[in-house]
């Protein structure tokens, strides 16, 4: 899944360094904002770790071996945000001491195994461990599937990212100038891989080291799990804490599936319903008289941002992508934003009325 | 150990065997073997491919001489001028020029072609050979294997372009970056890109990461060779050898916490507060400037080049 | 040449009634009161876990007691006082801490920037800072190593550094952690030279050690800590290896062993 440099075009590298940039800068300003210095070790030392978990070779059922990445494993033990940091790092070791390529690509591998594979690592573990105690088995079947949902969105990112280059790029004769490969031949070869050798290799291992922990190194474990208890002696004595709606994680969640879904905008035929143009309507539809209002809006949309977006060249519509979902993202985030105020408002009404009647 | 002007030799095992790790990376690859003794022989090649890296970039030769930062963005911009390169012409005379800057930094020329040619046919010629086909990339078929449907389907010009095209982009590319990371010390590069800009915490945590990788690798090492040790025959693949695998990891993560806390501590006894500085001492002399130069004007040539060869 | 017998030497370091457990459960320290005289080469001996690396970690202010207090060069050391820039500066350079980890305490990507990391920490100019590097490197005879990366080092070497990066920040009191574990012989006696020369510039040293054997040539004084965390004796490094029992009590000597020395 590392894609070494020469597979993708410099404006996908550009595009990929644009979308990592601010991960990476927001991720050094929580590790510094953080009072505490022991951050610094701590990463590096991770770092180290998980370019050796590339090195430990996983038996498999079917009796070979493969590899992780152990992405998901850090995010489950010390939080995405670390998570995102050391697989950088590890992958910084990868492009620039051992040589294998992948520093211009080196935005786009850092998209897919640094920040799409811890985070939805992290988000699939919350969501299936979710009210479980700290030693239940069911955190280490969250891990699995952590792991094994990690690696495949980050292998189908990959594909993603390979398979738009033969139709955004190709000279005068139609021959593909960066990987050859379609959509619909990369994310298939891809996720065979994945979702039968690499995902289990990844799953295994997540869910074995945290077995592992379960038993033998519990105050490791509880590090990034504050407030969880411990076992179900534990839980029942702790009081269920309300569930919250934390809109920066729904509004990156959102991000992420536009970015997953934005090279599907290249294979969608024709135009999206109700997005068509006067001129469309006019020809397909045969009305003949092309209401005034869209006719005067039509034109300033049309000078003011992105003028015809698919036919341009390949930069626009990444560009265009860049952007709308950026936008759809702050929405989304305000949105969240407003809305756990509301909620926050409705809960605290009644908790304050059962406090007076004490 | 890296006593400069000496003549490096290539080490048989550097040339004979695979790259350290999977090349790759990341995908999970299928071998079949025992993961024990894969695990243990990783664990010794990357020490010893840093150790000839760190030979080579000892050696007195025209790159290790030029300023890290004045290769680097001469790195970046060569591999996006080959990123940019349509004509297989354009390619070739940059492969050339690798080799030239090769030989010219006492690079052995042999070793630096087998490391680039081991690795771009394995991981992109048979990556691309099948998008030599009509099925993949449709165009003027060459040469008919079979038909389908009455239509010859079978080598298409435009997917043997297409292929020949993206395995040298691959090989330039490597040979580029094999020739920055072998000709700079770790250290320099380290301190390059900090004064390109990338930020402290980062060339920190990456200066610190390489340091402690070394120490942990020789933790993993003892761990699998003692458990290789006690497994008499072919190491079994069941349960209890992903058990292993699992508490193998987890020591190492017991041990890691337990030395970043005593790094830590290190380091605020040395009054470390969350901002390191760092010694610096890199000044942009005229050949450093030369060179850039140099790097810019050859790839305005390139691409111009290509345009005259492709015209588009 | 003996400093311990100077009566009214300067107090240093001064704990009263420290009290620390790990985890708030497994104690450390269990109400240790000592004072660090300017000038004197003190030692605290006892088993392994009895406490004393906690103490030399109180005393470098890397960690604080849960009870009980500690004062440096008249100014208490707490996680508060130490928040202040110009307080920890001030701290820092006038304590330094060799770890009995080398491997921990070595954590820069060269020799070089290792030993000018503690410098630059406390605001040296980068030009007195590369100075201070060379004269100290060549003090301990590892000038030839400043470019190596650590992972080629071997212990003693890497031991040498560690003592460079601290010996660089010209501090006062010096802490050594089990400074000869794991040593060759010639390291050894190499180390040891250097704390007698060390004191003689003045000095102040305080090891953590169980080696018994290069006791006399490293201390004027020594306290012996129990396993239950305490204090239990102090003297001369005479008066303390003759006591036999005392030793066979807090584990230091087993009793089936001959005598020391």
């Amino acid at each position: 899944m590392h894609i070494p440099d020469g597979y993708l075009s410099p404006q996908t590298c550009a595009v990929g360094f644009v979308v990592a940039a601010p991960m990476l800068a927001t991720a050094a300003v929580r590790v510094k904002r953080r009072v505490k210095t022991r951050n610094v070790p701590t990463l590096a030392v991770l770092a180290a770790v998980s370019f050796l978990i590339m090195m430990f070779n996983v038996p498999i059922p079917d009796g070979t071996t493969a590899h992780a990445v152990g992405a998901a494993l850090i995010a489950i033990l010390l939080g995405p945000w670390a998570a995102t940091i050391a697989v950088t790092v590890a992958l910084a070791f990868q492009a620039l001491l051992f040589g294998d390529g992948g520093v211009l690509a080196f935005g786009v591998n850092v998209v897919n195994m640094a920040i799409v594979m811890p985070w939805v690592a992290y988000g699939a573990y919350k969501l299936v461990s979710r009210g479980a105690t700290l030693t239940a088995p069911r955190r280490i079947v969250a891990a699995f599937l952590a792991g094994y949902a990690g690696i495949n969105a980050s292998a189908l990112c990959a594909a993603a990212e390979l398979g738009i280059q033969p139709d955004l790029f190709h000279d005068a004769a139609g021959a593909p100038l960066y990987s050859p490969y379609h959509l619909a031949q990369t994310v298939p070869a891809m996720m065979l891989a994945h979702l039968t050798v690499a995902g289990l290799a990844e799953g295994i291992l997540s869910a074995a080291v945290l077995a592992y922990l379960q038993r033998a190194n519990l105050p490791l474990l509880r590090a990034n799990h504050p407030g969880v208890p411990v076992d179900a002696a534990a839980a029942t004595a702790e009081q269920k804490r309300r569930r919250r709606l934390r809109p920066g994680v729904v509004a990156v969640a959102v991000m992420a599936v536009l970015v997953v879904l934005t090279p599907l905008g290249l294979l969608a035929p024709g135009g999206a319903f109700g997005e068509d143009s006067p001129a469309d309507l006019q020809s397909s539809l045969g009305l003949s008289a092309v209401p005034t209002g869209l006719a005067r809006y039509s034109d300033l949309w049309q000078s003011a941002l992105f003028p015809d977006y698919l036919s341009g060249s390949p930069w626009t519509y990444v560009v265009s992508a860049v952007v709308g979902i950026v936008v759809v993202g702050l929405v989304v985030h305000g949105a969240g934003l407003l809305l756990v105020r509301l909620l926050n408002r409705r809960a605290t009404e009644p908790r304050e009325r059962v406090e007076a009647s004490r | 150990m890296t006593a400069p002007g000496r003549t490096v030799e290539v080490p048989a095992w550097l040339v004979e065997q695979n790259l350290a790790l999977c090349p790759c990376g990341c995908i999970g690859k299928r071998r079949k073997g025992g993961f024990l003794a894969k695990t243990v022989r990783g664990g010794s090649a990357i020490l010893q491919q840093v150790l000839f890296g760190e030979d080579v970039a000892g050696a007195s030769g025209l790159l290790q001489r030029i300023d890290p930062r004045a290769k680097i963005v001469g790195l970046v911009l060569l591999l996006v001028t080959a990123g940019l390169a349509h004509s297989m012409v354009t390619l070739a005379v940059m492969y050339a020029l690798t080799l030239g800057l090769a030989a010219a930094s006492a690079l052995p020329v042999g070793f630096f072609v087998k490391r680039v040619w081991l690795f771009v046919p394995i991981f992109t010629g048979i990556v691309v050979l099948p998008a030599t086909l009509s099925v993949v990339t449709p165009g003027d078929v060459v040469l008919t294997l079979w038909h389908w449907n009455g239509t010859a389907q079978g080598l298409t010009a435009q997917g043997l372009t297409a292929a020949a095209r993206v395995v040298c982009r691959v090989a330039v590319s490597i040979s580029l970056v094999v020739l920055l990371t072998l000709t700079t010390p770790w250290v320099r590069l380290l301190a390059a890109l900090r004064g390109l800009g990338v930020p402290k915490i980062f060339i920190l945590i990456i200066g610190m990461a390489y340091r402690y990788l070394f120490l942990l690798l020789g933790v993993v090492t003892d761990m699998f060779q003692a458990r290789q040790a006690r497994t008499p025959g072919v190491p079994k693949h069941d349960r209890e050898a992903r058990a292993f695998v699992g508490a193998g990891v987890g020591a190492l993560l017991g041990k890691s916490a337990q030395l970043s806390e005593e790094v830590h501590h290190a380091m605020v006894a040395r009054g470390f507060r969350g901002d390191a500085t760092t010694l610096e001492r890199h000044r942009f002399r005229a050949a450093d400037l030369a060179f850039a130069a140099a790097i810019v004007v050859a790839a305005a040539l390139l691409i111009w080049g290509d345009h005259v060869l492709v015209p588009r | 040449m003996s400093h311990a017998e100077r009566p009214h030497a300067e107090p240093l370091l001064v704990c009263r009634d420290l009290r620390y457990s790990y985890l708030e459960r497994y104690p450390a320290l269990d109400g240790v009161s000592l004072t660090v005289h300017r000038g004197e080469r003190l030692a605290l001996l006892g088993a392994n876990g009895c406490g004393k690396s906690t103490l030399l970690k109180v005393l470098d202010g890397l960690v604080f007691p849960d009870s009980g207090s500690y004062t440096a060069f008249g100014e208490p050391v707490t996680e508060d006082t130490l928040e202040d820039e110009q307080m920890s500066e001030g701290f820092r350079s006038r304590v330094g801490f060799v770890f009995q980890n080398s491997d921990a305490q070595v954590f820069s990507p060269s020799v070089r920037e290792e030993v000018a990391f503690g410098p630059l920490q406390l605001g040296l100019s980068r030009a007195e800072t590369a100075g201070r590097v060379d004269d100290v490197l060549a003090m301990l005879g590892i000038t030839e190593l400043a470019d190596r990366a650590p992972f080629q080092l071997s212990g003693g070497q890497k031991k040498k550094v560690a003592i460079a990066t601290v010996l660089v920040m010209s501090p006062e009191v010096l802490l050594f952690d089990e400074p000869t574990a794991a040593l060759d012989p010639r390291t050894q006696f190499w180390l040891v030279e250097l704390v007698e020369r060390l004191g003689e510039a003045g000095k102040t040293v305080v090891h953590a050690t169980h080696d018994l054997d290069l006791l006399h040539r490293i201390a004027d004084r020594c306290v012996v800590f129990s396993e239950e965390h305490r204090i239990v004796a102090e003297g001369t490094p005479g008066e303390i290896l003759a006591d036999r029992d005392l030793l066979v009590a807090v584990n230091l000597v087993h009793p089936a062993a001959g005598s020391v020395r």
